[in-house]
C-alpha cells in the first residue's frame, strides 16, 4: 500500500482536478433539500462534511430503473436494440467506508451464475474515493460486520483527514494507483503513519454499537420458524430498508411499453412488499408481513453468508434509521445472538 | 403520564376485553425515538409510553392490509387526537365498527417527527406543523382518557404552506412537483403507513394490465404520486405520516393539504371529524353539478 498526502486545498481540488481531467465527478450533493449522491460540476457543489447520504451509493452500479434492452415493432417486424455499454469513467468521491464496502460484496451476485454486463462494466468504469467516518450514530454497527469507518474495502483510495486537517491518502487498487499516478502532483509522496492510525481509532470509537454477528447466525441457521419473528408484526412491509440499503439488490424485469415501441427494464424490488412472493395462482408462500420482513434477515446474514462467504450488510444502519416503525436490524440480530447464547 | 396509559392497558388486557394493546414503546437504540409495539401480555404493560415523540399513526394496523395484527384478537389503540381522525375516517367507510375496538384516547399539545429537532421538550419551534392548528388535542371520541383535556389551539388552519404554492405558476408549480418526485425511489412506504391505503391490492401493484409502471423514472413517479394523492382527496386526514415516513423527503402532505383544500373550499368538507357524515366523493345527490357531462 502507498501511502501520500493529499496537496493544496484538499478535497474542493481534487475534485475540480478529476473535473478538469474530463471525469464524471459523483459525490454527495444536495438537492431540492436532500443531500445524495449525483454528478458535480464543480468542488462547490459537493457536501463532504457530511454524516451519510439518506440513499446509498449503490445507484451509481445499479441504478433504480434502467433498460436492459428496447424494442420497437411500429415497423412491422420486431426490432430490438441491445443497451448501450458505454460508461464514461467516473469517480466517486466520499463515499463513507460502508457505502464503498458495498460494491465488493454486490460483485459475488451480479457476476455469480452470469455476468451482469451492465453492473459489472459501470464498475468497472467506476473508481471509488472513500472517506473516513469523523460521526456516527446509535445505528451504525459496521464494526460487527467486519468493516470499520475507516476501512478500505471497496474504496480504490482512501482519505482520511488527519488532526491537524491534512488527508492522508491510502492507495488501495491498481485502478486507484492508475488515478494516483494521473493526478499526480496533486498527492504528495509520503505521509504521517502514526496521525492516520490516530485518526482511525478515533473513528473506530465513534461506533458503540457492538453485535456478535455470527453468534446471530448460528441461531438463525436453525430458527427459520420461531417466535421470534412474529415480534416484528409491525414491519408495515414497505421497501424503505431495502431500497436506502447499499447491499440489497432484487429487481424485477419488467416491460415498459408505450404504443408499439418500449424498453424492458431492470427495476428495483424489495422482498419485504407483499407482490415480491405471490404466485400467478394467487397463492403467496410469504403470506404474512413478519415472513417477508424474516427473508431480508435471512438473505443478509445467513443464504448469502453461506453461498458466497460474506455478509450481505455493511452495518450502516440506514434500514434502521429509515424505518417508518422503528425496527432496529441491529436489535434483531442482538435479540438473535442472544437466543444462541441460552 | 405513561403510568395512567399502563394501568389502563393492564385493566384491559387482564379483564379480557382485549387482546391486544397497539401503543408506543421506545426505540431500544434511541430512546428518544418511539415505535409501535404490540402488547398482549399485561406484565409487558410496562413498554407503553406516550410522550411528543409518539409520532406513529397506529391506526393504520386496525385496517386490512395488516391482517395478521387483527388475527391477534380485538384491539385496544392508543391515540392522539389526529390519530383518532383517521379512525374515524375508516369507520365511515365501513372498515370496523366503533364497537370493534377500545380507543385508549391521549390528551396532546404536540409531537415531533424530526428528530434533529428534539431537545427533550416539545417547543413552539419543533413541533409539527399539523399541531400548530390542532382542534383535536382532546380526541373528539375515546373510551379512556390519558391525561387531562386539552383545549384547541387557539388558531385556525391558515393554509399558508398551501397558498405559497398557489401563489406560483403552474409552469413553476410543475417544475417544483417534477423536481419532487424524481427522487421518489417508489418504496411506498407513504402508502404502508397510511391508514388510508388499505387496498388489497393497490393499483400500483397491478400487473394485469399494469397502470403504474414500477420504474423508478420521472414519467412513472409522477404517475404513481399524483394517483396516489387523487385516491386519498376528501379522505385523508392530514396525519402527515406519509411525509414522515418519506425517505428521501418529499413533501406528501402539501400535495394532500393542496386536495384538502380543494375539498374544504367546494364540498365545505373536512375527513375524520364524523363517521356518519356522507363521504363527498362517495355521495350521489340529484343535484349535483351535471353540466361537465356531455
Ligand atoms: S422493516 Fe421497516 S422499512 Fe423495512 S419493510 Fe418493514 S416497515 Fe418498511
Ligand atoms: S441491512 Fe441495513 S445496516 Fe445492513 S447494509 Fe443494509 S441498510 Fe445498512
Ligand atoms: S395534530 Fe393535535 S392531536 Fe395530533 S399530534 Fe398534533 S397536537 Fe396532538
Ligand atoms: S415514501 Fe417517498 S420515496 Fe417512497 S414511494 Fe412514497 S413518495 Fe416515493
Ligand atoms: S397525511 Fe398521508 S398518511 Fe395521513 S391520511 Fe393523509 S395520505 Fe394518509
Amino acid at each position: 500500500m502507498e501511502h501520500r498526502t493529499l496537496a493544496g486545498d484538499g478535497l474542493p481540488a481534487l475534485i475540480d482536478e478529476l473535473i478538469k481531467k474530463g471525469m464524471r465527478v459523483i459525490a454527495p450533493t444536495q438537492r431540492n433539500g436532500d443531500l445524495a449522491f449525483g454528478q458535480v460540476s464543480s468542488s462547490a457543489e459537493a457536501v463532504l462534511d457530511y454524516f451519510l447520504c439518506k440513499r446509498s451509493a449503490k445507484e451509481i452500479v445499479f441504478p433504480r430503473t434502467e433498460a436492459i434492452l428496447g424494442f420497437d415493432r411500429s415497423g412491422g417486424e420486431v426490432k430490438v436494440e441491445p443497451p448501450s455499454m458505454q460508461f464514461p469513467e467516473t469517480v466517486v468521491v466520499g463515499a463513507r467506508p460502508c457505502d464503498a464496502a458495498s460494491l465488493p460484496i454486490l460483485d459475488h451476485i451480479f457476476t455469480w451464475d452470469c455476468d451482469d454486463e451492465l453492473f459489472t462494466r459501470r464498475r468497472e468504469a467506476t473508481t471509488v474515493i472513500g472517506l473516513t467516518c469523523t460521526t456516527a450514530d446509535n445505528f451504525c454497527f459496521c464494526t460487527s460486520v467486519g468493516l470499520s469507518p475507516d476501512n478500505t474495502a471497496g474504496s480504490d483510495i482512501l482519505l482520511t483527514q488527519l488532526e491537524d486537517g491534512q488527508f492522508f491518502v491510502e492507495v488501495v487498487t491498481d485502478k486507484g494507483e492508475k488515478l494516483a499516478a494521473e493526478l499526480g502532483e496533486l498527492f504528495r509522496e509520503g505521509g504521517d503513519e502514526s496521525a492516520r492510525q490516530k485518526a482511525g481509532e478515533k473513528a473506530r470509537a465513534l461506533v458503540t454499537r457492538s453485535v456478535d454477528v455470527s453468534k446471530a447466525k448460528g441461531w438463525l441457521d436453525d430458527h427459520f420458524d420461531d417466535e421470534m419473528w412474529e415480534s416484528w408484526m409491525t414491519c408495515l412491509g414497505c421497501g424503505a430498508c431495502t431500497f436506502v440499503c447499499p447491499t440489497c439488490h432484487c429487481f424485477d424485469i419488467v416491460d415498459e411499453v408505450q404504443g408499439l415501441s418500449g424498453h424492458r427494464c431492470k427495476n428495483w424490488d424489495a422482498c419485504t412488499f407483499w407482490h415480491f412472493t405471490v404466485h400467478a395462482s394467487g397463492h403467496n408462500p410469504r403470506d404474512v408481513q413478519y415472513k417477508r420482513y424474516r427473508q431480508r434477515i435471512l438473505h443478509k446474514f445467513r443464504y448469502y453468508k453461506d453461498r458466497f462467504g460474506v455478509t450481505l450488510c455493511t452495518g450502516c444502519g440506514r434500514c434502521s434509521r429509515h424505518c417508518p416503525v422503528g425496527i432496529d436490524i441491529a436489535e434483531v440480530l442482538e435479540t438473535a445472538a442472544g437466543s444462541a447464547a441460552s | 403520564m405513561s403510568k395512567g396509559l399502563q394501568d389502563i392497558a393492564r385493566e384491559l388486557l387482564e379483564k379480557g376485553e382485549v387482546q391486544v394493546v397497539v401503543g408506543w414503546g421506545a426505540v431500544k437504540a434511541d430512546p428518544d425515538r418511539t415505535r409501535p409495539i404490540l402488547v398482549t401480555d399485561p406484565d409487558e404493560v410496562g413498554e407503553l409510553v406516550w410522550n411528543p415523540r409518539c409520532v406513529n399513526n397506529l391506526a393504520v394496523y386496525l385496517t386490512k392490509a395488516k391482517s395478521d395484527v387483527q388475527a391477534l384478537g380485538k384491539a385496544a389503540i392508543v391515540a392522539k387526537g389526529c390519530d383518532v381522525k383517521a379512525i374515524t375516517g375508516l369507520i365511515q367507510e365501513m372498515q370496523f365498527s366503533r364497537d370493534d375496538l377500545v380507543i385508549i384516547g391521549v390528551a396532546c399539545k404536540g409531537v415531533v417527527s424530526d428528530g434533529s429537532l428534539w431537545q427533550g421538550e416539545l417547543t413552539e419551534e419543533n413541533r409539527d406543523l399539523k399541531c400548530r392548528f390542532c382542534d383535536v388535542r382532546t380526541p373528539r371520541t375515546y373510551d379512556h382518557l390519558v391525561g387531562e383535556e386539552v383545549p384547541p389551539v387557539d388558531a385556525e388552519d391558515d393554509w399558508k404552506d398551501v397558498r405559497e404554492l398557489e401563489e406560483k405558476t403552474p409552469r413553476e408549480r410543475w417544475d417544483y412537483w417534477q423536481e419532487q418526485f424524481e427522487r421518489c425511489i417508489r418504496c411506498y412506504a407513504c402508502r404502508q403507513a397510511c391508514p388510508f391505503c388499505y387496498c388489497t391490492r393497490c393499483i400500483a401493484d397491478k400487473t394485469l394490465p399494469r397502470w403504474i409502471e414500477s420504474g423508478q423514472h420521472p414519467r412513472a413517479n409522477l404517475a404513481w404520486n399524483i394517483i396516489r394523492a387523487m385516491h386519498l382527496a376528501g379522505r385523508c386526514v392530514e396525519c402527515g405520516e406519509c411525509e414522515r415516513v418519506c425517505p428521501v423527503g418529499i413533501p406528501l402532505n402539501l400535495l394532500n393539504r393542496e386536495l384538502a383544500k380543494e375539498v374544504a373550499v367546494e364540498y365545505g368538507y373536512r375527513a375524520g371529524y364524523d363517521s356518519e357524515a356522507p363521504p363527498p366523493f362517495a355521495t350521489y345527490r340529484e343535484e349535483d353539478d351535471q353540466s361537465f357531462i356531455r
